[in-house]
């Protein structure tokens, strides 16, 4: 399609030679005109002053003849105006000529011209006048008159000729004004498009014109810009890429809010700490929308009073709690009258656990070892307040101190063999060792117990199950251990079940399960814990020092194996035991 | 109100206020129900003396939103939907101080219970505190988000909440068919249950005040209807 402009530029071009055309012509022919009638003129009274030498008789017989030779009307006037005779006309029908302008002149000047426009020929003739003297006064006024044939043959001519001409001339010039707008133009349009690209974000690549004009450095410029522009905005991604990615991959949790305190952005970092529940769609609320925490609402109360930044440790979730530590901070160099703040959050929920465990800990151990030291001294002060001499009852109080003095024992050899665990500094003897013969070495410790409560021991160990690769001894101390428990917590009467089984990924798992009391859910990850218990009173009137599992687990993670339990309230408890398969061939 | 802005930012930020203010007080009665139950499940008098105390502060919130709402009303005279949020925001308050009331009422039960000895492991009344709440927050959500659908699905966990209600009473009155000496105890659980259902038809209210805002329709009250049908 062509541009308005393009019309333009024709139109004018057009417009302009018509233009032309039409002065030079009428010019010319006025030109012709005024010269034609000039000659005529100058015809015309060289024939009058010719005429004029003959006296007024003789112009009047040869009035005729003398209109033949000048090629004109004669007409012969007296000094009154009268006509006396005309080569044309009946003298009776004419009037008085003395008024005629060129009459008058010729009476005057002693000759006179005029043009007038005859009606009967319909035509401009020229008249000329010359005073006829006799003696000193005027005797008559002699006139030729001849039509301006030539002259209107000679302008209509030229009329003609330019009107023929001038269809030519406006194509040609059309055509030429063609050529020219467009090659003005096609360059504006190419620039024009190019622009239009780069408007809608395109990357029209290079705008190329051929031509060293205006337009051509135009589209050079144009050029110039469009790459500048790119370049920045290459820099900007790239500078903006840097920043997202390290927003993106911190792993401290990040929000942004605007002046209106809405969320702006948000991290991956806090989306992977916080549950999907409270990160999705958040874009646009306030916090307390989004989040619906009083803490961190109330922590961002304070830092809204002063903008000064806010250190806060605040809670998400109820069930399995996510502890965080956030900072509220302003955001500062904005333009002015922005007010953006910033949130981060450190993921604290593992090291408030870990501080919790160490905290129990060394309550646990002082409690643990308080216990029987009170005991032991209360006894010994009686003893010494005179019991002593009543024999039966310092037997008696003798007995309870040895049996705690065992326990403590007991803790303190558990306690070494787990820091010993933990240190790394128990060598493990590993080799090849056959699940049937460590249970046939743990299962004959428990006997008298057993049978005390009536329990009933089955076990069920495949042939041909593959040796395990472990510490024989430390395997029966894991299994005494578990057997420990299960009997501790099966009532009387229960069933106590050992079995083993191969996997098929490269473990062995040996089982026991029993009918116990079982263990809540909610407790299970916490056991292996030092001094977790389950049942916090029944198990230590059982006689555990609280160490048995951890040691359990510790021993299993020296192996490469691991723990896994299973329980019913009231229905009992499994614990699945795997161990690594040894390379060497069960025999 | 994120759409579209007032020409007087300040007028902005007084209705910002009172929804954030009721988004606050939703969440101070959220954990008021939290504690209040706990307190009754894992027989915790203190946690539940405490959640008796927040009540003051709950009442408190309740006033303040109330006159911030009455001083919009006077002087900037809300016109459509500020009108409609403003009496929303007063209705929505009112039902959500009542719900406070609630919970004190429920840890006051379990201080009478924390006294006596347990019957058995609670499974329904933290269950039906469970739904409560999620309906409150749900109801509050629609609020910020003038989601419909979500208020609409906040009606039927009411009928969750209702038909659990009923199991417990049917469960408590075989206790007390049972053993004389449980009628005490199984009736105020019973209470806390009916608290529980109270407090899910409050969350039911705040939602179709939500929906009477958004679409300028009254809700309320179409159940029933139905169920005649």
């Amino acid at each position: 399609m062509k541009s308005r402009l393009f019309y333009k530029i024709l139109i004018s071009y057009v417009v302009i030679i018509l233009f032309a055309v039409i002065i030079i012509g009428m010019m010319s022919a006025r030109q012709i005109k005024d010269d034609l009638t000039e000659k005529t003129k100058t015809d015309l009274m060289a024939h009058v002053r010719i005429v004029g030498l003959l006296s007024k008789n003789n112009i009047e017989k040869q009035i005729s003849s003398l209109a033949d030779i000048s090629h004109s009307r004669v007409t012969l006037i007296g000094a009154d105006g009268s006509v006396l005779a005309d080569s044309e006309r009946e003298v009776a029908q004419m009037d008085n000529h003395l008024n005629r302008s060129e009459v008058q002149e010729a009476r005057i000047k002693g000759q006179g011209e005029a043009i007038r426009y005859s009606h009967t020929l319909g035509i401009d003739m020229l008249y000329v006048a010359f005073t006829i003297r006799e003696n000193a006064d005027i005797g008559g006024y002699i006139r030729l008159a001849r039509p301006l044939y030539d002259v209107k043959k000679s302008v209509d001519l030229l009329y003609a000729h330019i009107y023929e001409n001038v269809l030519i001339v406006v194509i040609s010039s059309l055509l030429v004004a063609f050529m020219f707008s467009r090659k003005i133009m096609v360059p504006i349009e190419k620039v024009e498009q190019f622009t239009q690209k780069v408007c809608r974000g395109e990357l029209p690549g290079t705008l190329l014109v051929e031509s060293n004009d205006e337009i051509g450095r135009l589209a050079k410029n144009i050029n110039c810009m469009v790459e500048e522009h790119q370049e920045k905005i290459r820099s900007v991604y790239e500078e903006k890429g840097k920043l997202e990615s390290a927003f993106a991959s911190m792993t401290e949790g990040v929000l942004v809010l605007d002046s209106q305190d809405r969320i702006e952005l948000i991290n991956r970092g806090l989306k992977n700490i916080l549950r999907d529940e409270y990160t999705s769609d958040v874009i646009g609320k306030t916090p307390l929308e989004a989040f619906r925490n009083l803490e961190l609402e109330d922590a961002f109360n304070r830092f809204r009073k002063t903008r000064s930044p806010v250190f806060e440790e605040i809670t998400f979730g109820e069930e399995t709690p996510i502890i965080l530590d956030v900072t509220i901070s302003a955001i500062h160099g904005l333009p002015a009258g922005e007010e953006k703040t910033m949130m981060v959050f450190h993921d604290v929920t593992r090291l408030k656990r870990l501080e919790k465990m160490r905290g129990d800990f060394v309550a646990n151990v002082t409690h643990e070892i308080k216990t029987p030291l009170t005991a032991i001294i209360g006894f010994i002060d009686t003893l010494q307040g005179g019991a002593i001499n009543e024999r039966e009852t310092a037997k008696k109080f003798l007995q309870i101190i040895s049996e705690n003095a065992r326990r403590l024992d007991r803790l303190v050899d558990d306690l070494i063999t787990l820091s010993n665990i933990e240190l790394g500094e128990m060598k493990l003897q590993i080799e090849g060792v056959a699940v049937t013969e460590i249970i046939g070495n743990a299962l004959p410790v428990f006997e008298a117990k057993t049978a005390a409560k009536a329990l009933t021991v089955a076990t069920h160990i495949p042939d041909g199950l593959p040796l395990i690769h472990a510490d024989r001894d430390k395997v029966v101390q894991i299994i005494v251990n578990i057997l420990d428990n299960a009997v501790k917590f099966t009532p009387d009467g229960g069933k106590i079940t050992v079995s083993a089984r191969e996997d098929g990924k490269g473990s062995v798992i040996i089982e026991v399960s029993d009918t116990g009391m079982g263990i809540p859910k909610s407790e299970i990850p916490r056991l292996g814990e030092r001094f977790y218990r389950a049942d916090k009173t029944r198990a230590r009137e059982l006689g555990g020092t609280g160490l048995g599992l951890s040691i359990v687990k510790h021993l299993l993670k020296a192996h490469q194996g691991r723990m896994e339990i299973d329980s019913q309230i009231g229905r009992g408890t499994t614990v699945s035991l795997y161990f690594p398969i040894s390379r060497v061939i069960s025999t | 109100m994120a759409e579209k802005r007032h020409t007087s930012t300040h007028y902005d930020k007084e209705l910002r206020d009172i929804r954030e203010g009721l988004l606050y007080l939703g969440a101070l009665v959220e954990k008021a129900i939290d504690q209040a139950v706990r307190s009754l499940v894992e027989r915790d008098t203190e946690l539940a003396r405490k959640v008796i105390c927040d009540d003051a502060i709950i009442d408190q919130r309740d006033v303040e939103i109330e006159e911030k709402c009455i001083r919009i009303l006077a002087l900037r005279q809300p016109t459509a939907r500020d009108l409609r949020f403003i009496t929303t925001a007063i209705k929505i308050n009112g039902h959500l101080e009542r719900i406070g009331d609630m919970a004190a009422k429920i840890a006051e039960k379990a201080i009478i219970l924390n006294e006596e000895p347990p019957m058995k492991p609670y499974i329904d009344i933290p269950r039906m505190a469970e739904i409560a709440r999620g309906m409150i927050k749900e109801s509050l959500d629609a609020l910020g988000n003038k989601d419909t659908d979500l208020a609409q699905k906040v009606r039927m966990d009411d009928e969750i909440i209702d038909n659990l209600n009923e199991q417990v009473f049917r469960e408590l009155l075989t206790f007390m068919l049972e053993d004389t000496r449980k009628i005490h105890r199984s009736l105020i659980i019973m209470q806390v249950s009916k608290s529980l259902e109270r407090i899910s038809d409050h969350a039911v209210g705040i939602a179709d005040m939500v929906v009477y805002m958004v679409t300028g329709k009254m809700v309320r009250h179409a159940p029933v209807c139905r169920i005649q049908e």
